[in-house]
């Protein structure tokens, strides 16, 4: 078996590739239409879905904003690069971090029912504090803008790589059919299009990996055979480099993506109060199996000896080469970038509707507070637009991002162990939690540019606890997280005044 | 095994689209009702179920290197999720 039996496929035309983005496109408006038209009235449906999403819907938007576009090809990578090791290390802490949201998601829906935003909770938290609400917010805002960039990204250059189109247009085509049906219904449009479109990424998923083992010479037997010929580690998940390489850093890194993000915690205000637990739980289960399902193209990769070089110098595109160069029929091909555009569509909009809710209550709220409902309805709907205008303008213009993915992801460890313990230990202060966070980033980060990304990440958080724990050991508030229950809705009309 | 999962595909689907229907039909009836939800947050002990799923996942990514056959398990359970998420609209109770 080698890498002879791939060969370029002659029919993936641009216009196939335009059809399935603006397809899905065109089928998710529909959708949206119907949303806006039946279910939204007011800002607070549209932020918040009048905190009457369901389970069902729950457990699928959950999932549907995990599943990134880059997540669906990187766990083919980390397979391709590291075996089954690598698939562990990617996995198995990626549905625990939904997983462990369940705690916090309990104690603040319980304690503070009315609210909308992770940072509208530190504001009351810590006594209107502004450099704490402050750090959090931009927090949010970068984690935000890196999750519609990244997902772009990611999209663009499959996208690009299958159909030949060019990548910048890839980009603005993909970017303005999520906009398109994102503007209207918000809240509700991203649940139930981001629920459908985890059928997308299960149901082709499962098809398509069939077919691909299916189509290999031999077999599953014969790949499984040529894995394990190609190095006996390819097979075993106890690789102790693979830990050590990225898996450690990665399991914080996924804790503080979901604890440390809007997207989250606005599902969390939205899901119904009795619901909030058992949804993250079975989110977090149910995902497992998408990546676990789309590594295995990664198995397929090294059984046949493709370098890196073959596929375009980057690894993640070895899921996205497989498939469209093994013979395939084009329909499974074209549904194979489905599932790589309903995960990138589902995450974008997500992410979007939570920018929405951010600006309504944490900067026109906060700020404007004599702003009129309708005014703040219309600058909450055009705000989910902000994101994505702001990710392609980053994506256009060729810069190196890697400085935002740092700043982002120094941010959000630094803030996991501070907003962890805000929410379940009273004797948090102001001090510690801000101090926490600057001294996490200030000490933490050059520790991870000199030692490396293991000892840094293990520094950040380690930091931030300690000031945090230090500082509530000295001083001698104690918070009384029930207190959050005397706060109001911030957003939603009283009866008559819409 | 392909063909088996096409058609093991095609029922997750029916269940998730039923499900999807259902769910949907639920949020516009309970929108036009407008009947105030429940503020309260039971209690739900999620440890066990959780730890497992946890090393289930890592137990079926092990065994995809012990059997060859096993490597199917990703697209099954995949479909799974598929079903799972249908069978979570019919455990949803409607506020009506």
């Amino acid at each position: 078996m080698d890498k002879s039996i791939f060969a370029q496929m002659p029919s993936l035309t641009p216009t196939l590739g335009f059809a399935s983005m603006i397809g899905l496109g065109l089928f998710l408006l529909v959708l949206s239409f119907g949303v806006k038209t039946l279910l939204v009235r007011n800002t607070h449906d549209f932020i918040i879905a009048d905190r009457r999403v369901g389970f069902g819907f729950g457990v699928g938007s959950v999932i549907a904003v995990w599943t990134w576009a880059m997540a669906v090809m990187m766990s083919s990578a980390m397979t391709y690069k590291w075996g089954l090791s690598g698939l562990f290390w990617f996995v198995v802490p990626n549905g625990f971090a939904v997983i462990a949201m369940i705690p916090f998601a309990r104690v603040l829906r319980k304690n503070m029912p009315e609210g909308y935003t992770i940072s509208e909770f530190i504001q009351y938290r810590f006594q209107q504090s502004k450099v704490a609400t402050g750090i959090v917010t931009i927090t949010m805002v970068f984690g935000i803008i890196l999750e519609i960039l990244i997902n772009l990204k990611g999209t663009s250059v499959v996208i690009s790589t299958v159909f030949g189109i060019d990548w910048k247009t890839a980009t603005v085509v993909g970017i303005t059919c999520v906009m398109a049906y994102s503007y209207f219904g918000g809240l509700w449009t991203s649940v139930m299009t981001g629920t459908l479109n985890t059928l997308m990424v299960t149901v082709p998923a499962a098809i398509v990996v069939a077919a691909v083992y299916d189509k290999m010479p031999g077999g599953v037997q014969a790949v499984f055979d040529a894995v394990g010929n190609a190095g006996t580690q390819n097979l075993s998940v106890l690789r102790p480099d693979a830990a050590a390489g990225f898996g450690i850093t990665l399991a914080f890194g996924l804790l503080a993506a979901t604890v440390s993000d809007q997207t989250f915690w606005q599902k969390v205000w939205a899901i119904k109060s009795r619901d909030v637990g058992r949804t993250f739980l079975w989110a977090g289960a149910l995902f497992y199996p998408i990546p676990i399902c789309l590594g295995m193209l990664g198995l397929v990769g090294i059984a046949t000896g493709l370098a890196p070089s073959d596929i375009g110098g980057d690894i993640a595109a070895i899921g996205p080469y497989v498939v469209s160069h093994i013979g395939l029929s084009l329909t499974l091909v074209i549904l194979y970038v489905l599932v790589i555009l309903a995960a990138c569509y589902s995450t974008i909009d997500g992410a979007s509707s939570a920018l929405s809710s951010i600006v309504a209550v944490d900067v026109v709220r906060r700020y404007f507070p004599d702003t009129p409902e309708s005014r703040l309805f219309a600058i909450t709907k055009l705000s989910v637009l902000l994101g994505g205008i702001v990710a392609t303008a980053i994506v256009l213009s060729g810069v190196d991002f890697t400085t935002l993915v740092l700043t982002t992801y120094a941010l959000k460890t630094a803030i996991l162990l501070p907003l962890v313990l805000a929410i379940l230990w009273p004797k948090t202060n102001t001090i510690g939690f801000v101090g926490g966070i600057v001294c996490a980033i200030l000490i933490g980060m050059p520790i991870y540019e000199t030692v490396g990304e293991l000892v840094g990440t293990l520094s950040i958080v380690a930091i931030g606890g300690i000031v945090v724990f230090t500082a509530g050991m000295i001083g001698t508030e104690s918070f009384n997280i029930s207190d959050l229950r005397n706060i109001s809705d911030e957003v939603k009309p009283a009866v008559g005044a819409e | 095994m392909y063909s088996l999962i096409i058609v093991l595909g095609l029922a997750a689907a029916a269940v998730f689209l039923t499900g999807f229907g259902r769910g949907f039909r639920n949020a516009i009836v309970e929108y036009r009702n407008n009947v105030p939800e429940p503020t309260d947050v039971p209690d739900f002990n999620y440890v066990g179920v959780a730890a497992i799923s946890v090393v289930a996942s890592g137990v079926v990514i092990a065994l995809a290197g012990v059997n060859p056959m096993l490597i199917y398990l990703g697209p099954l359970l995949a479909l799974c999720t598929a079903a799972g998420i249908g069978i979570a609209f019919f455990v949803e109770k409607p506020v009506v």
